[in-house]
């Protein structure tokens, strides 16, 4: 039997999208919030709603004590950790556990094995999916050997080193053994150890995940692949589902290998496993990320099933949902990130007051958002407003409605990336699928700079202008003008009575 | 009506005429545009000139002015006459590039700073933004402190240049 109530332990889009399927189950979503957070839309489509301390996310959405008072408090019997905050805390994980409660994701040591880049490549290893090739040793010669085995460019690599240094690209054979007394040199004197090491350098990677689902006792399924390649310093801008560089072939043995691992380690619930996909098709395992992904919603619309659903189901009654041959993709779907940051200077965050919201609308896109109009952005927290995602019979057809759906969001009062999302989904490389993970910054970036910058056109300054003389500017005070479909006004006296409200009435 | 909007480092100038009705003539910078211009409802604005039909939304926050024309977004700052911001100079405060915390305070004053030496580090959303001194000189004011709350555009560190 599934759960009567579940706290969610995180705020946003995120909070907000799990109370969506929490909602549709029957269960009733208990929410939790920071002092910055108080009447955000996540506290609001939940069924009840409780204070965990300020704003500093670590004396709140961190704060494990504060959290599991507020599930003792609210009487729920599961946490969802949703993505960031605790998601990834083996110590949270046990808590949760110790304190009665389940905890809707995989196992603290699950967690905390694949937290260890080395524990995670050793595992990965041990169910033979491939890692980037690498060795280790102190002899010049075997060094030398490997590097030629493993094939230039390579990487020297300091074993204690972090943060780049004494790192160094090694692009021929007759530069190496230069390369490896300069970085143990560099590593002794930056870390006491002199210890390096080598790993192949791949060239303009792809970053391809696969979304994976297991039953905590062997048995594990794949929901296919995501593509993230098109990223802004790490950070995943556009997503989708499938990926264009992914053949038959290679998604047999991509997902293939995840699986092996998922079933190896025994996974339970929703995980991912992330690869880097070099130009001949060979693919490297980076590490799994043990929770909900931010991108799971291309993988949703593309097989039509709910991850959410999915994990509440395995934590609940430790079965898979569907076997293997249930899961079919449908499409292709993609998805941007709108972030309250200025892409004219430098992305820089932004914070402020929602003045006017438009989400787009249409029969073949979904927003997931955390904000609505009268809504803050605070400095608090991530940077995230909404995922806008849309689904088509083809790739070009899901890029020509994202592009439509950006076009019609309007968010006035806050500063966002929009321009450069719409910009982003109508270049040449992104519609035919031509990008690795450095292609933003390499390629793309130095043209929209260019053009980010560019003077305001004529007509947008006389509409300043117009519409101050006119007394347009400042909007009446209606804060909720724009609401989108399952997220009803907090006028709404169901919400505002959230308490009372029956399961299914929402 | 006469006003002058910041748009990026550019300053723009803007003089609106009506014609009777629902007509103006716009001169924004040294270009005259003739366009009808009529409110509808949501703060919108149909304006139409020898090019066609657009429709406009213009939200004004504080000084910013958030307009969407068609689909293109931009965002101007109104700027009030007699007090335009100079960031040029010799000398001078460093402002909080946006709202955050203040998470470390690297010099105090009286510090001789070279250029790109690191004063002091704001934290918002996760990300830590470093300000560097633009130029060497000797740190005359630290307004702000470790731990502390400050709003975007407030001067942080003050600064003198070197002497030649």
């Amino acid at each position: 039997m599934f759960f009567q109530k579940v706290l969610i332990a995180n705020r946003g889009e995120i909070a907000c999208r799990i109370a969506s399927t929490l909602h549709e189950l029957g269960i009733r979503s208990v929410a939790v919030y920071s002092e910055a957070d108080r009447g955000a839309l996540h506290t609001r489509v939940a069924d009840e709603a409780w204070p965990i301390g300020p704003p500093e996310p670590r004396a709140s959405y961190l704060n494990i004590e504060a959290l599991l008072e507020a599930a003792k408090k609210s009487g729920a019997q599961a946490v969802h950790p949703g993505y960031g905050f605790l998601a990834e805390n083996a110590g949270f994980a046990e808590a949760v556990e110790r304190a009665g409660l389940t905890f809707i994701g995989p196992t603290a040591e699950q967690i905390r094995a694949m937290g260890d880049k080395r524990a995670a490549r050793s595992l990965a290893e041990q169910a033979k999916v491939p890692v980037v090739p690498g060795a280790e040793g102190d002899d010049a010669k075997t060094l030398a050997k490997a590097a030629a085995t493993m094939g230039f460019p390579v990487m020297v690599k300091a074993a204690m080193g972090g943060g780049g240094k004494g790192m160094r690209a090694v692009h021929d054979a007759k530069d190496l053994a230069e390369a490896l007394d300069s970085a143990r040199r560099i590593a002794t004197s930056a870390f006491g150890d002199g210890t390096v090491y080598l790993e192949k350098q791949i060239e303009h990677p792809r970053h391809i995940e696969v979304q994976v689902l297991g039953d905590g006792n062997g048995n594990a399924i794949h929901l296919f692949e995501r593509e993230c390649s098109l990223q802004r310093r790490h950070q995943k801008v556009i997503e989708e589902c499938p990926s264009a560089a992914v053949d038959d072939a290679l998604r047999a043995r991509l997902t293939g290998a995840a699986v092996a691992l998922a079933r190896a380690v025994r996974y339970r619930g929703a995980g991912t496993i992330e690869f880097l996909v070099d130009a001949t098709g060979a693919f490297y395992f980076l590490e799994m990320n043990t929770r909900l992904q931010v991108e799971h919603p291309v993988t949703e619309l593309v097989t039509g099933l709910d991850l959410v659903r999915a994990q509440i189901m395995v934590a609940a009654e430790g079965k898979l949902p569907w076997t293997q041959d249930q899961v079919h993709a449908r499409g292709h779907a993609v998805e941007a990130r709108v972030y309250a940051e200025d892409p004219a200077r430098g992305f820089l965050p932004q914070s402020g007051s929602i003045v006017r919201l438009r989400w787009p609308h249409g029969a073949f896109l979904r927003v997931d958002r955390g904000v609505e109009a009268g809504d803050p952005v605070t400095v608090h927290y991530d940077p995230m407003m909404a995922k806008i995602v849309a689904h088509g019979p083809d790739r070009a057809t899901a890029l020509a409605r994202l592009s439509g759906a950006l076009d019609e969001t309007r968010v006035h009062g806050v500063i966002t990336n929009l321009p450069f999302l719409r910009a982003l989904v109508r270049d040449p490389a992104v519609r035919s699928g031509a990008f690795d993970t450095e292609w933003i910054e390499r390629a793309f970036l130095p043209g929209f700079e260019s053009v980010a910058s560019a003077p305001a056109p004529e007509l947008a300054v006389a509409a300043a202008a117009l519409a101050e003389l006119l007394g347009l500017a400042t909007p009446a005070r209606t804060p909720h003008e724009a609401n989108g479909v399952g997220a009803p006004a907090a006028s709404d006296p169901f919400v505002t009575l959230g308490a009372w409200r029956l399961p299914g009435l929402g | 009506m006469r006003a002058r909007y910041r748009d990026g480092t550019r300053s723009r100038s803007v003089e609106v005429t009506p014609q009777g009705g629902t007509s103006y003539r716009v001169v924004v910078d040294d270009g005259e545009l003739m366009v009808t211009a009529e409110p509808l409802d949501d703060g919108r604005l149909r304006l139409s000139g020898p090019n066609g039909v657009i429709i406009a939304e213009v939200t004004s926050v504080g000084a910013q002015r958030f307009v969407r024309l068609g689909a293109m977004d931009f965002v101007l700052e109104r700027e009030v006459a007699g007090r335009a911001r100079d960031g040029a100079g010799g000398s001078g405060g460093l402002e909080a590039p946006m709202p955050g915390v203040v998470t470390r305070v690297m010099v105090q004053a009286g510090d001789t700073v070279e250029k790109g030496q690191p004063l002091l580090a704001i934290e918002a959303m996760k990300m830590e933004h470093v300000i560097r001194a633009p130029r060497a000189g000797r740190v005359s004011k630290v307004a702000a402190a470790a731990g502390e709350m400050v709003k975007g555009g407030v001067a942080l560190v003050e600064m003198e240049a070197a002497a030649e």
